[in-house]
């Protein structure tokens, strides 16, 4: 019996937003087609409020004077926008668009209007009560702003600690992606046996769960019965000297967490890299090796001379993402270290403020420490951009 | 069927100006080629017949209703496409029957349109395959079945014959020709190779820069180009072009550049007084350049010259001569049998000799 | 000279083989060390009730048996919490892949106002920190008293993959010849029209890798999952397979039973349809 109802609960919000697809399309529809008819404004300006008001009256119940003439106003607005500045253009890439990216604007616009709302404010586990009831919040002004460069997010470590230690985290893990990917794709490059099956197996930490082959992962790093150390540890009993070279097991979680999650993250990332410079090496013509060949150029000279030039425009874009991704990635960390018992070392910038939101209820702060991750991103993916774009007219 | 007609059309693509002030009158029945180079508007100005482009400024009627804001299904037209635009995940016979479904039209009457088609292009035993399982020239068939079966007012072609190779260009040609005879439709036909101009038109249109050079039938535009454009598009090989100076000297027009000097009668170029000093372009086809050959009458006096280059192309044979520092093609019979480097002695056929102004490029003699 | 040359082919082959032979083995390295974490999971999910902690590197333990994975079954949610998932996970994809459709048509085939700009917000939103607006989204959930509900998990999935779907999308679109859609305008479709019936059948592929992503993005996904679901009856698998791994108890056994059962369906849709992804990601990185 639960089966069904959650089938049916399911299904009635697809119904729901296939209506509020139809009833987004139906309302552009009119406005694009009917924006020349004389009685287009008051047709919009009596029949659309009416209807929004009903259709919201049913949705949140009640509705207030004040609630009917910001929707007048806006379907005047909207009425005006159509008829003198639209004038039924492009009516169908609108309507076509318009689902998406009411969903975007929803869900990705209001969001980020909501966060930086958010960080102006002071919305803790003492306020949130008052949030819910009323919908009102203290403003705090640049304050929260403030107390991300000066206080810690949780307990110890600071902004510029996390900081540069998410610098540390991404460079070398890309580094490290990108090293084995293009190793392992030169020699997958070959004509040998068994290329296919390879590639599945080498393929697969990127196919599995992020969940799963994280915290197996994990499982192999713990101290006693993780593989690492088994390992280290069999090794000591064959080859006692060693142990005075300082080798031994290492609690890995407890004290390299950030070492310990790095290994996992190069791990889980080099079949991705791997996979598109495959794609890449595929693509260059052999007719390229074949004159290289003939006029005598060595493996290591094809490879600098040849390959890397060529494969550079795939790859840009992968490595891109990929600083991105890792400069982003919460995954790893925090289910390495983020649960009950785990540890603050490791943190980066963006666990760290999941974490104050989630685990310590510091809302506001953590929407805050979030514009400023982003605006840092931000400026410099434009700083980025500009100098590639300068380089590439230059060339 | 029906007739067309293009009124002052101009096309801008942002500042590019496409076509400028084309007027083109197409009759009922009629087969009309448009010709030009790639990037003349010829494809422009057909996509604007079917609806596909947006007109600037003109009017475009068919059967005297003017077409400018009607949907393409609207116009009662049916086009074949370059690339034949078949739906790949359809198969023949739904390709060809997609636009009658779409009117609702009666199902028998739908299958026997489909079944006439068929048998006149011998697609029968092709129906239900899918496009990709056909060859090119059977899908430029399909193509074409599917334009047939709308019973259009007027057919168009946009390049049809280009993506296919140079034998099966040849028997494309012949079907299109007898599709012609036998369904006697108005055509609009475009394409950049003049030998299906020749072959196919009942009337060509030749454009160039979104402007029309000339309009008449095959004939007319091979013997009388009225500029040197057309002159030298029109032909294969091309037409021979000397610059040169016109003087009159008693009584006589004298033709002379730097490599040749030769008269020019009067039934070639009647107005001498008028034109005399200016400088013209002389256009000769390879044809009319007789080598070692008695001239006749309405042949020039002998010119001595340099055989270069020789091609032999099994019935005729292509000679690359040089007389002095002019360069010239002569096309004879096969088996010329002289070596590179030897000399040898031309003349021209009057008869067929064009002049053209050379600063207005227009063709000045009769 | 002739002799010269068969010795340096010879050589040349021998070098070959060794060369060969390296590379084989480097890759087994790379390779075992890809596989081998999985393999632990599989023989820790064999282990029998009372050697669950242990240092045994065998890959199947002494004394297999199932019992976890009957354990798992039985005595957990765990065939619930993959109807959690699964139900999410399908209508996620199945809004995502319609609005991504349409959109991704508007972008190939039309000019208009606003269209830089609109490519440029899509692929801008691919930089913001994943974890950034998940506190928002968990606060507008929590106002419009969704949390702990299917419907509440939808929404905060649906829009998560757009554009990467739309951009998939376009670049597919782009590769279909205008001709075909003029061909349909012309027998008497509307644009539109010409879109559902002649531009969406021959997508197919492109649709599948959009659906394939989609559904895998929400099927893995945790962190959202952890933040708006708190009863165990409406965990999805990630949730639940955390449950699995308490604070001070440890369920090794069972936690690597649930891993394998979920682990093992994704590969093999993961690998049945691999040519299909990576072409799709070539598809969108060569056209960009």
């Amino acid at each position: 019996m639960n089966i069904l109802t959650s089938i049916a609960e399911v299904s009635w919000f697809i119904l729901l937003v296939a209506a509020g697809v139809a009833v987004l399309i139906g309302y552009l529809y009119s406005h694009f087609k009917f924006y020349a008819r004389s009685w287009f404004f008051p047709a919009v300006l009596a029949v659309f409020p009416a209807l929004a008001l009903a259709a919201s009256g049913a949705l949140l119940g009640g509705y207030t004077f004040k609630l009917w003439l910001s929707f007048l106003a806006a379907e005047a607005a909207i009425a005006v926008f159509f008829r003198y500045a639209v004038k039924g253009r492009h009516t169908v890439p609108y309507l076509l668009l318009a689902p998406a990216f009411v969903g975007l604007a929803l869900l990705l616009v209001y969001p980020f209007v909501f966060e930086v709302y958010l960080s102006f404010h002071d919305l803790k586990l003492t306020t949130i009560m008052m949030w819910k009831n009323t919908g009102t919040l203290p403003f705090v002004g640049i304050d929260q702003y403030i107390k991300v460069f000066t206080t810690s997010p949780l307990s110890e470590t600071t902004f510029w600690q996390l900081l540069l230690r998410t610098l540390v985290w991404t460079f070398s893990n890309v580094f490290f992606h990108v090293l084995g990917g293009f190793i392992l794709a030169l020699m997958l490059n070959n004509s040998i046996r068994f290329k296919g099956f390879y590639r599945t197996l080498l393929v697969i930490p990127w196919a599995m769960p992020q969940v799963v082959a994280v915290l197996a992962m994990r499982g192999e790093f713990h101290a006693t019965n993780g593989f690492v150390n088994i390992v280290i540890t069999k090794l000591l009993n064959i080859f006692p000297f060693l142990a005075h070279l300082g080798v031994a097991p290492v609690q890995w979680l407890t004290d390299y967490p950030l070492l310990t999650c790095t290994l996992i993250n190069i791990w889980l990332g080099i079949p991705f890299m791997m996979v598109v410079i495959l794609g890449g090496l595929q693509s260059i013509s052999s007719s390229y090796y074949d004159a290289a060949d003939i006029d005598g150029a060595s493996y290591f000279q094809k490879l600098r001379f040849i390959t890397l030039p060529l494969v550079r425009p795939v790859m840009m874009p992968a490595v891109t993402l990929g600083t991105v991704w890792t400069f982003n990635n919460i995954n790893v960390i925090y289910l390495v270290t983020g649960q009950a018992g785990g540890t603050e070392q490791a943190d980066i910038l963006v666990s760290a403020l999941y974490k104050a939101a989630f685990t310590y209820n510091r809302y506001s702060y953590s929407a805050a420490f979030a514009i400023v991750v982003f605006a840092m991103l931000f400026f410099f993916s434009v700083f980025y951009l500009k100098s590639f774009d300068a380089a590439k007219d230059e060339r | 069927m029906a007739t067309v007609q293009f009124k002052k059309i101009v096309k801008r693509f942002g500042d590019n100006l496409v076509l400028n002030g084309v007027d083109v009158d197409i009759k009922d029945h009629e087969f009309v080629v448009i010709v030009g180079p790639s990037g003349c508007g010829k494809t422009t100005l057909l996509r604007m017949l079917a609806g596909l482009e947006e007109i600037s400024d003109g009017e475009i009627f068919i059967d005297g209703l003017l077409v400018n804001e009607l949907h393409p299904s609207k116009r009662e037209i049916a086009m074949v496409f370059q690339d034949y635009a078949l739906y790949p995940h359809m198969t023949v016979e739904e390709n060809m029957n997609f636009a009658l479904r779409l009117r609702k039209m009666d199902k028998a009457e739908i299958s026997s349109r489909v079944t006439d088609a068929a048998n006149i292009l011998q697609l029968n035993k092709f129906l239900q395959r899918m496009p990709k399982q056909l060859s090119g020239g059977q899908r430029q068939r399909v193509a074409i079945g599917r334009a047939i079966v709308r019973k259009p007012k007027v057919f168009l072609f946009d390049e049809p014959l280009s993506n296919l190779d140079a034998k099966l260009r040849e028997e494309m040609r012949v079907e299109i020709a007898k599709l012609y005879q036998r369904l006697n439709a108005t055509i609009l036909y475009v394409t950049h190779d003049q030998v299906e101009a020749m072959t196919l038109a009942g009337r060509i249109v030749i454009m160039n820069h979104g402007i029309v050079q000339q309009v008449g039938s095959p004939i007319e535009v091979y013997r009388k180009p009225c500029n040197l454009f057309v002159a030298g598009f029109i032909g294969s090989p091309t037409m021979n072009f000397l610059s040169g100076k016109l003087s009159v000297a008693d009584g006589v027009a004298v033709f002379s550049n730097e490599s040749i000097t030769m008269p020019i009668p009067a039934f070639v170029l009647p107005q001498k007084e008028a034109v005399a000093g200016r400088e013209v372009v002389l256009g000769i086809r390879p044809d009319d350049v007789l080598v070692e050959r008695p001239g006749g009458e309405k042949c020039s006096c002998k010119i001595d010259g340099v055989l270069e280059v020789c091609e032999l192309l099994g019935h005729r044979e292509n000679l690359y001569l040089k007389v002095g520092a002019q360069r010239l093609l002569a096309t004879v019979e096969a088996f010329f049998n002289r070596s590179p480097g030897s000399a040898v002695s031309l003349c021209f056929n009057y008869q067929n000799m064009h002049v053209f102004d050379k600063a207005t490029e227009q063709r000045i003699s009769e | 000279m002739r002799d010269n040359m068969k010795k340096e082919l010879s050589a040349a082959a021998k070098r070959k083989r060794l060369n060969h032979l390296l590379i084989h083995a480097g890759i087994i390295l790379f390779a075992a060390a890809c596989v081998y974490p999985l393999l632990r999971i599989f023989s820790v999910s064999l282990r029998p009730g009372d050697k669950l902690v242990s240092m045994d590197l065998s890959i199947i333990p002494a004394g297999a048996t199932f019992i976890s994975y009957t354990k798992l079954l039985g005595d957990t949610m765990f065939l619930r919490w993959l109807w959690n998932s699964l139900l999410i996970t399908l209508a996620t994809s199945f809004i995502g892949v319609s609005l991504a459709s349409t959109a991704a048509y508007a972008f190939s085939r039309f000019r208009f106002p606003g269209k830089k700009a609109g490519m440029i917000l899509l692929l801008s939103s691919q930089m913001i920190p994943a974890g950034m607006l998940i506190l928002p989204l968990f606060l507008m959930i929590m106002k419009l008293k969704l949390m702990n509900t299917y419907l509440g998990m939808i929404i905060a999935y649906s829009v998560s993959s757009l554009p990467f779907s739309i951009w998939i999308l376009k670049g597919y679109y782009d590769t279909i010849p205008r001709s075909l859609e003029e061909a349909a305008l012309v027998d008497g479709t509307s644009q539109v029209g010409a879109f559902w019936r002649i531009i969406l059948p021959l997508s197919t592929p492109a649709l599948s890798i959009a659906f394939l992503f989609n559904f895998t993005t929400a099927w893995n996904e945790y962190l959202v999952a952890r933040v708006v679901l708190f009863s165990s009856k409406q965990y999805t698998w990630t949730l639940g397979l955390f449950e699995l791994q308490g604070q001070y108890i440890t369920q090794w056994g069972m936690f690597a039973a649930g891993s394998m059962l979920v682990t093992v369906p994704v590969l093999c849709v993961f690998l049945y349809s691999s040519k299909w992804l990576i072409s799709g990601l070539t598809l969108g990185s060569v056209k960009g």
